[in-house]
């Protein structure tokens, strides 16, 4: 597996904090891989520099072998990057179907890809004509996933997918989110440990703004002091 | 600012020592020209001499006393850690310069032009521009006081110098009241009108406290201006009203000018100790992130309404002074040009500075004198610089909100901060 | 309409009503008739300036101080293609082509300023309201200089336009009809261009979260310079429909920038919907409000202060005016 997404020494000041202070990154191919750590990490921060949405100071992001970092946000995820932030970021106002619109890169993306959205959330296609905004939570997160499904991305960056969610609906997001991952790469962020644990391959523990420890999850899980001291669960 | 620094600031301002060494400074030239004026006696005063005897020994003696005041001055900066005088010497070095070359200003100018000081004449046209750019001044410095350093927009301020105008000039016309209560009056009705705009300002934020400014000043004028009044106000041809002979500004010009100086060094000392005290530093974190300083534990309420209301008022003192400057009001004190005007003098000197409202003012006004007449060819086009000074203020004011963000005095001091800490570096 | 503005149309409609009551019991039925119209008349010139001051609000959290100054200039550009056209031309072909040339220019110019002014700016939000400021000072200024402080003659509309007709016994000018068509026709246009397109939706999409539109792909400085190039066409598009009946001068755009501030702060600072219906209240309110302070006041006085006091009002009790979300 070659590295898609491969991230060093990325140094981010958000006004005059110093968020991110070095940080490594190496998310590989057709990989699902985890971003750990407690809040205010770092984890969030470092998702939007390699967006570009923060402009990282020091550092270089390459995606697909190609320098990224500099690049404008749209250039950046027109390269094939997907965003799904936290707290979801929906357009409330605008219908299911249009805020799906928003995300096509070129004409008819939506139309390609309709069917497939609609397999993997059969809510949304009820529900194409509603505002945004009165679908329920975790409709709501469907759609911010979806959205970022309409161009064919090789990427996804997926920021806390079950936060507030009820554990029913995890479980089915989690459903979906595994199918995903056969087809694309993903770069998550997840408090949640267990949903964590069991979606990704690969992880990486950002402490401080550093990246401490990275390795494959299943040898993570054998190493239950690292597990306390970095995230403070078991 | 830490706190060490920031108190020996504030006792250098505000020490018995420090005004004893201003009064002196004052009086020193009206002293030594009494002195050479042939037995002048001491009571009299300057103006007056000056007016029955000429400006000549008293421009010398003036130069004289400025130059030992720089000597104290440069001698005061080579003394650390001194109290009192010595510290606002040192601090204020360069304003207490500038303030010396103003108070003997009137006299410079009768010396430059060859006229006297107290009659009609060139020197006596020059002393009304100063006072109106005093005036411009201690507005554009109130401006700054909500804008530069508590990072409250308003669209509005004209209500409060126009307050102050027509406040005055109605009471003491219709109500027939002295100066001094009407002025008393006048500035307590400009706090009540900055109450009830910060109680605004507790519910409506930003852009929106803006607005709401715009259409209160926009209200006011439109009832000064409206024919229902014009018994009262004159609607829109304003009046006039008749002033105490002492500020009489046609006969008794040079009181007018110390005092609206005075008012303006007021202004600027009641700014500086506000910015200078715990207030102050308050008011510049609910600037920097509102949210952040309620968090810190600040009714930040509180401080944006004490730098409302006292924005308010000293812009409504501005007004006072240019209504008894113009013996009369008219509904453009109320208009949006003395909003434009001060936000324009605050950017182009330097938000958020004590010195750039007032840099900004008196460039902008006394530029706007000098170049009146001055005619520019630009290639085919003949510019006359006065008809068009509102456009090159308007590219001026562009250019500098683009260019230079900081400003005249805010660029400056980067620049010598950068050199200062290049300084360091090399110690 | 969709349900979450059926309470914004309902208190519209009852302040409608209220208005059209007040009228008939202080008017007799004909002079009612031309109040309402000339309300409209006047609310949809409102409406063309308070387009683009909305819309770019949304977007780029711009007030475009300058929005009234693109209003004028309108008119200014209009009159001088009008009278640039060869001897001969009909006068329909004249009127049209100041039209076209009043939008296009507006257009570009709009276009211009973005580029050059505003973009630089985004990070320092108070210093772009600041510098439009400066911009409308500039702008009339420019129009001083070149053709003098005083007004321009107003250019001759077609035949049919500079005409009265009678409507319920009372007299009114067929041009302010055609002002009236003008505003309904572009308000129509401009909600079909945000529903309808792709770049409206992304226009409705970046009100809400301009960020997010930018990391799905959008080049959103492109978007943001169509739209504000987009508000200031239709505010030079209103200067020109305008001028014909009120005529050209350099400060002709003030006075509708502050109905148009009123126009969208009560509508709710982003939402268009409300802008469009805010610009018909505004516009109903300030006539009634002309007449009334006329008939009793013997002066127009009530007719700006009434609605700057309505505007205070819904500062103070619903800042988010009538069609905006409560979550801003």
């Amino acid at each position: 597996m070659s590295a898609l997404l491969e991230v060093q020494g990325l140094h981010t000041y958000i006004g005059q904090y110093h968020i991110l202070q070095g940080v490594d990154l190496t998310v590989p191919e057709g990989s699902v891989t985890v971003l750990l750590g407690r809040n205010g990490a770092g984890k969030t921060t470092t998702l939007r520099s390699i967006l570009g949405l923060w402009k990282p100071q020091r550092g270089r992001i390459r995606f697909d072998g190609r320098d990224i970092q500099g690049l404008q946000t749209h250039a950046i995820a027109r390269l094939g990057i997907g965003y799904v932030p936290e707290h979801r970021a929906i357009f409330r106002q605008l219908t299911v179907e249009e805020n799906l619109k928003v995300a096509e890169r070129s004409k008819g993306d939506l139309q390609a890809r309709q069917a497939f959205l609609f397999k993997l959330f059969p809510d949304l296609q009820k529900q194409y004509h509603w505002p945004a905004g009165q679908l329920s939570g975790g409709q709501q997160q469907m759609l911010a996933i979806a959205r970022a499904l309409v161009p064919e991305n090789r990427l996804l960056l997926i920021d806390e997918p079950s936060e507030g969610l009820a554990p029913v609906i995890i479980e089915q997001l989690m459903e979906a989110l595994r199918s995903l991952s056969a087809s694309t790469t993903v770069l998550l962020v997840e408090q949640n440990f267990r949903v964590a644990s069991l979606l990704a391959e690969r992880y990486t523990i950002i402490e401080d703004g550093r990246s401490v420890h990275q390795g494959r999850m299943e040898d993570l899980l054998r190493e239950q002091d690292l597990i306390q001291r970095y995230l403070g669960a078991a | 600012m830490s706190g060490p620094m920031a108190d020996s600031r504030r006792r250098g301002l505000w020490s018995p020592g420090a005004l004893l060494a201003g009064l002196a400074l004052l009086a020193a030239p009206f002293l030594v020209a009494g002195f050479l004026g042939e037995g002048a006696t001491f009571r009299m005063a300057a103006a007056a001499m000056i007016c029955a005897e000429g400006y000549t020994p008293f421009v010398g003696a003036a130069l004289g006393t400025w130059l030992l005041l720089g000597m104290a001055v440069l001698g005061a900066r080579r003394v650390a850690g001194a109290n009192g005088p010595l510290t606002a010497l040192r601090n204020h070095g360069a304003r207490l310069w500038i303030l010396y070359l103003l108070l003997i200003t009137p006299f410079l100018l009768a010396w430059a032009t060859d006229s006297s000081a107290c009659i009609r004449g060139k020197a006596f046209f020059w002393q009304s521009v100063f006072i109106e750019t005093f005036i411009l001044a201690i507005l554009a410095a109130s401006y700054n006081l909500m804008f530069g350093f508590s990072g409250v927009l308003s669209f509005g301020h004209a209500a409060f110098f126009g307050l102050g105008a027509y406040g005055v000039g109605l009471l003491m016309k219709h109500a027939g009241m002295d100066l001094v209560p009407a002025m008393v009056i006048t500035i307590v009705a400009s706090a009540v009108l900055g109450l009830m705009v910060s109680g605004i300002a507790l519910r409506v934020h930003g852009l929106y406290f803006a607005i709401f400014t715009l259409a209160m000043a926009e209200i006011l004028h439109l009832l000064a201006a409206n024919r229902i009044f014009v018994d009262l106000t004159g609607a829109e041809d304003g009046f006039t009203f008749a002033v105490p002979d002492w500020i009489n500004a046609a006969s008794n010009r040079m009181t007018f000018y110390y005092l609206s100086l005075g008012l303006l060094i007021l202004t600027f000392a009641v700014i500086y100790r506000l910015i200078y005290s715990p207030s102050g530093r308050v008011l510049a974190a609910v600037r920097d992130n509102e949210q952040r300083a309620q968090m810190l534990g600040f009714n930040t309420f509180t401080y944006k309404t004490l730098a409302i209301v006292l924005a308010g008022a000293l812009g409504t003192m501005a007004g006072i002074l240019r209504g008894l400057l113009n013996k009369g009001a008219s509904p453009n004190v109320l208009g949006v040009g003395f909003t434009v005007d001060p936000l324009l003098m605050t950017i182009i000197g330097g938000t958020g500075t004590f010195d750039g409202p007032i840099v900004g003012a008196f460039l902008l006004r006394l530029a706007e004198q000098l170049l009146r007449d001055t005619v520019v060819s630009l290639g085919p086009w003949q510019v006359n610089i006065g008809e068009r000074w509102a456009l090159l203020l308007g590219v001026l004011f562009i250019a500098s909100v683009l260019i230079f963000p900081k400003g005249i005095i805010g660029s400056l001091r980067f620049r010598s901060k950068l050199s200062a800490s290049r300084e360091d570096e090399t110690m | 309409m969709l349900p979450r503005y059926r309470r914004s149309l309902l208190i519209s409609l009852a302040f409608l009503g209220g208005l059209a009551a007040l009228d008939l019991i202080l008017f007799p039925a004909g002079q009612v008739g031309v109040i309402l119209l000339s309300g409209l008349y006047q609310g949809m010139l409102f409406f063309l300036v308070a387009a683009g001051l909305s819309i770019v609000f949304g977007l780029l959290d711009v007030l475009n101080m300058a929005q009234g100054s693109f209003f004028m200039l309108g008119a200014y550009l209009g009159f001088a293609v009008y009278g640039a056209l060869p001897e001969g031309t009909p006068v329909t072909w004249r009127f049209l082509a100041a039209l076209v040339a009043a939008t296009v220019g507006g257009g570009l110019l709009g276009a211009l300023v973005e580029r050059s002014l505003i973009r630089p700016l985004y990070a320092r939000p108070i210093f772009q309201i600041v510098l439009t400021l400066g911009l409308a000072t500039v702008a009339n200024e420019i129009v001083r200089a070149i053709y003098g402080p005083a007004g321009l003659i107003p250019i001759t509309p077609p035949a049919a336009l500079d005409t009265t007709i009678s409507v319920l016994g009372g007299r009114f000018e067929t041009y302010r009809l055609f002002i009236i068509g003008m505003g309904a026709t572009l308000m129509a246009l401009t909600l079909l261009l945000l529903h309808r397109t792709r770049l409206g939706i992304i226009i409705r999409a970046g009100v809400e979260d301009r960020e997010m539109v930018e990391a799905l792909g959008v080049p959103i400085g492109r978007v943001f310079t169509l739209t504000f190039a987009l508000g200031c066409a239709i505010a030079a598009l209103g200067g020109i429909t305008a001028a014909p009946y009120i005529g050209a001068y350099p400060a002709m755009g003030d006075a509708f920038l502050l109905n148009a501030i009123i126009v969208v702060v009560l509508g709710g600072m982003s939402s268009f919907e409300g802008t469009a219906v805010a610009s018909i209240l505004v516009g109903l309110a300030r006539a009634s409000a002309e007449q009334v302070s006329l008939e009793y006041l013997g002066s127009p006085l009530l007719a700006t202060v009434s609605i700057l006091l309505i505007m205070i009002l819904v500062l103070l009790v619903r800042p988010s005016g009538l069609f905006g979300s409560e979550t801003s």
